[in-house]
């Protein structure tokens, strides 16, 4: 819906027949007080665990993001499991023993300078990916905001799979191209209008280059309503928006409390490789 | 609704016994001479009683009691010779006033009349009215007049955009404004995702923007009326008129059905960019882009009690490239009958029909997925005005609307993975009753006040769920076809009152309760054609306003200068505003993505104007507020909302050079909208992110602009006309920011930086319009 207006919107300017101009300005932005951010994960696979702790910065600072040392984080389960994370490295906080069990709900609590954060999630059951295709034959050039014209040809990846009938399901995944992941592209899916059914995601975008030869690994997370709420309003905020079809920016709806950024997710991954023909 | 015109009547009768001298009434219409179409809003006075002067009405009608005696009766509108006649009044007479064109306006000298100061004697305040013949004097964007861009250049009203023809009015939402063509609704009156109104001027008439208090027989949006009333067409001879622009031609065709009796009109407009677009660059090949806009309506008069009007509306808009494609449009039609019971009372019936609808097609290889939504009323009005003598005027009416609403229907070929989905149609039914007194006890002092009994019933069948604070759904109930889920009730008074000081000032004072039943979800900065409209339901309250509006006002130079200052606060209830990345479309369970505050706006508007001469035109100058307090944005705090625009300062100059040649320019500033910026970043993922701490805590940078224009009369016969019209808009080209977007510095990864689109700088066009 929301490509469809950009689209329009691109066509509505050419009409009046100017093409729109763009240019960098200096603005005079507040500073913020620093945040604390949480990038936690629990999955079906075998540990460790590992959850980061940064703070933001300020808009104009560099992307240098300070991790946050000597925080208590603990994560346990429904059945009377828990652990508490030991910090291995700045910021980075890691289980020895937790294992993620599919259908357990997962709580973390993470204490720093006084303050207390804490989220649940249940792990959904994992789907498998039945196939990964390469196809080179896309041109994904053209289209929104491109004014129309093409791109360089590329090649695109499709991940497929069945989804589960009779239950609800959210999927998040990740394309990785020779073991790098390409986390700008965010893509989320909800079984809202398809329950039951064989599902085709693109999982490349427009600006994502893969050539012949390349190794292509796509992960395949269950996640559940909250987890896909965050990463829904997560990429409607970061991907480009042209000025008429921008919704009212804000932060991410997130599962953690007391003002947190960012999230925490108990899921089962699936993964399949090929190699791009 | 008999007994009620029987009660009023009644009433009337008593009112009428207490007057012991014999009255008796004059009335008729007011026309112009070339065209014969009834003039809306003339003025007809009677030289030896002051104060007794009365507007003729949306179908210029007038009718003024006074007792007996020989009367001047003068009849006068702007841009027409006046008109006088002797009447000598024994019994009830019926004239109609035929009123010619000025012929020349350029050697005008001041006209000695001293009836041009309505403005200080009449009651209502906050009420702008557009001379369509100004407008045609006034720079265009595109080449295209438009009328609610003009309206942007009033006090206290303000434009959503850089070239959008969205309007705010005194601190109000674009979906707070009535827009009325005929007396249908229009959802969406803009064309081309904002760029150009659905308005084509060939075919309008009157434009009426009541930006305060609202006469009672309007209703159902808070902050303003746009009334917009059709031309009727020529009953004198066959016309045709049209223009020939850069990327748009219209062409009107109008005449008599028979002579004096009845008319006819034909108006369209199409645009054709996509021709040109496609022709110079092979990428938009299959694409499609256009709009146009037909507008119909004829008129008859079957006796001289008795008098039938059919108009319609047609406008879409067509966007499709690759495998998408986007279709927008308005329908509307209205059938009226004008009915004099007596010559006091004047009475119209209209059945109207309204449909707004949009279509989303998406076509990826075999399969095909579409989107429709659509709005559609079914409505019925009925308005009386009876004129009961030359101080008391009642109006009262009722009407009753059937609302539709269609929020969504996903269908997709046979073969595609989405299942069909169609949510849940809304109906509703909304109906009111009103009645008002204008009342004139002295020649000092003039009063109106008037009451709208409304009502709003939301219909089965379908789900019904009931939503707690963290949005989760907490109780769900089902009900039949027809069977009522939530009623509404509201009743809304309003007053307005004058009081003239001397023959060249007054202070006037007003109040008015309205109320909102349907809603416009859009959490765009600028409004798209898929914004849904939804009716107050169990979840969602009326929105409701209180303005309170004060005004002086006072003419100089035997009102030939204008002036008037207005300051108005308005109360906001039950206002909405969206969760953060709240998805409005498509979503059975949009009332979930809601949050719902308090409003309150102030300001004070300042208006001079230049009415006459070579040289008018006016300044106008708005500071004001409008902020928003929404349970669960910025921790419950008062904030400023979208439309909050301290400083608005429009001038516009229109300069006749020569007889042939005029010039015009318009001079534009505003304060910038309020926006959300990031303070600070993030990273999450592997990826940046910014990081919001305030809704609306920004500013865009202030807006400014000049256009500038030029009319050039090449001919100008009884039987040929013709004009050029050169514009320039931005003509400094000033760049003035469509929106700040941030994003990753492409050239050093360590930084983020902000970046400004604009859009229309140095935009000229040219314009060749004709009629015969």
């Amino acid at each position: 819906m929301k490509n469809i207006i950009r689209f329009a919107f691109t066509l509505s300017i050419l009409t009046v027949g100017f093409t729109s101009c763009t240019k960098v300005i200096n603005l005079d932005l507040n500073s913020a007080n620093p945040n604390i951010v949480v990038d936690a994960e629990v999955t079906d696979q075998p540990g460790p665990y590992t959850v980061n702790l940064t703070k933001t910065v300020n808009f104009s600072d560099n992307n240098v993001f300070p991790p946050i040392y000597g925080a208590s984080v603990i994560i346990s389960d429904n059945v009377g499991n828990s652990e508490t994370l030991v910090e291995t490295s700045a910021g980075f906080y890691t289980t020895s023993h937790l294992q993620g069990v599919v259908g357990r709900t997962y709580n973390i609590s993470i204490t720093n300078e006084g303050k207390n954060y804490t989220a649940i999630s249940t792990m959904p059951a994992g789907v498998s990916i039945d196939s990964v295709i390469a196809d080179t034959s896309a041109n994904q050039g053209g289209g929104f905001g491109g004014g129309g014209r093409s791109g360089p040809p590329s090649v695109s990846i499709k991940a497929i799979f069945t989804d589960p009938s009779g239950i609800a399901n959210y999927y998040r995944l990740i394309e990785y191209t020779n073991r790098v992941p390409n986390y700008k592209n965010i893509s989320v899916i909800s079984d809202n209008l398809q329950d039951g059914s064989v599902i085709t995601a693109n999982v490349t975008r427009r600006d994502t280059t893969i050539h012949h030869g390349d190794s292509v690994t796509v992960i395949l997370e269950s996640i559940d309503a909250n987890v896909y709420e965050y990463f829904r309003t997560l990429r409607q905020i970061t991907r480009p928006q042209t000025g008429f079809q921008a919704s009212v920016p804000g932060n991410p709806t997130t599962n953690l409390s007391n003002n947190a950024l960012g999230f925490f997710s108990a899921q089962a991954v699936r993964q399949k490789t090929i190699v791009v023909p | 609704m008999k007994k009620l015109i029987s009660v009023l009547l009644a009433l009337a009768i008593t009112i009428n016994l207490v007057a012991q001298t014999n009255k008796f009434t004059i009335s008729g219409y007011v026309k112009d001479a070339k065209t014969g179409e009834e003039l809306i809003g003339a003025t007809v006075i009677i030289k030896e009683i002051p104060a007794t002067g009365i507007n003729t009405n949306a179908y210029g009608y007038y009718s003024i009691t006074i007792p007996e005696g020989t009367y001047t009766v003068v009849a006068q509108y702007i841009g027409y010779e006046l008109k006088t006649d002797t009447i000598v009044l024994k019994q009830n007479v019926k004239r109609d006033f035929v009123l010619s064109e000025k012929v020349n306006q350029l050697n005008e000298i001041v006209v000695t009349d001293e009836k041009k100061d309505e403005n200080i004697t009449n009651t209502q305040m906050g009420v702008q009215k557009l001379d369509v013949q100004q407008i045609k004097a006034i720079p265009v964007f595109m080449g295209e007049q438009d009328i609610l861009k003009t309206l942007q250049l009033l006090p206290g009203v303000k434009s959503v955009g850089d070239g959008s023809s969205g309007i705010y009015v005194r601190g109000g939402t674009a979906s707070q404004n009535l827009v009325l063509l005929d007396e249908a609704t229009v959802y969406n009156a803009s064309h081309l995702l904002g760029f150009f109104s659905v308005f084509n001027s060939d075919a309008i008439k009157d434009v009426t923007l009541y930006k305060g208090t609202q006469p009672a027989e309007f209703g159902g949006r808070l902050t303003s009326v746009l009334d917009i009333k059709m031309r009727d067409g020529n009953d004198q001879k066959y016309s045709v008129s049209g223009g020939i622009g850069l990327i748009a031609s219209r062409l009107n065709f109008e005449g008599p059905i028979k002579k004096g009796k009845g008319s006819f009109l034909v108006s369209a407009r199409r645009t054709y960019a996509d021709f040109l677009l496609k022709t110079f660059d092979k990428t938009f090949k299959g694409s499609s882009l256009y709009f146009y806009d037909l507008n119909l309506k004829a008129n008859y008069k079957l006796n001289d009690k008795n008098r039938i009007y059919v108009s319609g509306y047609f406008g879409k808009d067509v966007l499709g490239f690759g495998g998408f494609g986007l279709n927008y449009g308005n329908a509307t039609g209205t059938v009226r009958l004008n009915h004099l019971f007596t010559e006091k009372l004047f009475s119209n019936t209209s059945l109207i029909f309204t449909n707004y609808d949009y279509k989303v097609t998406t076509s990826f290889g075999a399969n095909n997925l579409d989107i429709v939504s659509r709005i559609q009323d079914y409505a019925f009005k009925e308005d009386f005005q009876y004129f009961l003598n030359s101080k008391n005027k009642i109006k009262f009416g009722l009407n009753s609307t059937f609302h539709r609403i269609i929020p969504g229907v996903i269908t997709s070929s046979t073969n595609s993975p989405i299942s069909k989905q169609h949510l849940n149609n809304k109906y509703a039914l909304e109906n009111a009753l009103y009645v008002s007194h204008e009342v004139k006890p002295t020649t000092k002092f003039s009063f109106e006040y008037g009451l709208r009994l409304t009502s709003f019933s939301l219909f089965g069948p379908g789900t019904f769920y009931t939503y707690d604070a963290n949005d989760n759904i907490t109780d769900s109930a089902n009900y039949s076809k027809s069977q009522i889920v939530k009623t509404y009730i509201n009743l809304q008074p309003r007053a307005a009152a004058n009081y003239v000081l001397n023959s060249k000032s007054s202070f006037k004072a007003n109040y008015s309760r309205n109320v909102q039943y349907l809603h416009l979800l859009s959490n765009s900065t600028s409004g798209n054609p898929t914004d849904l409209w939804v009716p107050s339901s169990n979840n969602i309250k009326p929105e409701i306003a209180d303005e309170f509006s004060l005004g002086y006002f006072r003419n100089f130079l035997n009102n030939m200068l204008e002036t008037s200052v207005e300051a108005y606060y308005s109360n906001f209830q039950n206002q909405i505003d969206y969760i953060n990345g709240a998805q409005l479309n498509l979503n059975a369970n949009v009332e979930s993505q809601l949050l719902y505050g308090r409003g309150r706006a102030y300001g004070l508007e300042f208006f001079l104007k230049k009415k006459y001469g070579r040289f008018n035109g006016w300044i106008g100058y708005t500071l004001a507020r409008s902020e928003r307090l929404i349970n669960g944005i910025n921790s419950n705090n008062w904030y400023p909302a979208t439309q909050d625009i301290t400083h608005d300062i429009s001038v516009v100059g229109i300069f006749e050079i020569s007889k042939k040649w005029t010039a015009s320019a318009a001079f534009v500033y505003y304060t910038g909208n309020a926006v959300t910026f990031p303070s600070g970043k993030y990273q999450v993922n592997g990826q940046v992110v910014f990081y919001y701490t305030e809704r609306n805590g920004y500013r865009m940078p202030p807006y400014n602009r000049l256009d500038i224009g030029f009319t050039y009369q090449a001919k100008k016969t009884a039987k040929f006309e013709s004009s050029w019209n050169f514009s320039c808009y931005n003509a400094y080209g000033h760049e003035n920011p469509y929106s700040i977007t941030f994003q990753q510095d492409p050239n050093n990864p360590e930084q983020t930086q902000a970046v400004m689109t604009y859009l229309f700088r140095w935009v000229p066009s040219i314009t060749y319009n004709f009629k015969f």
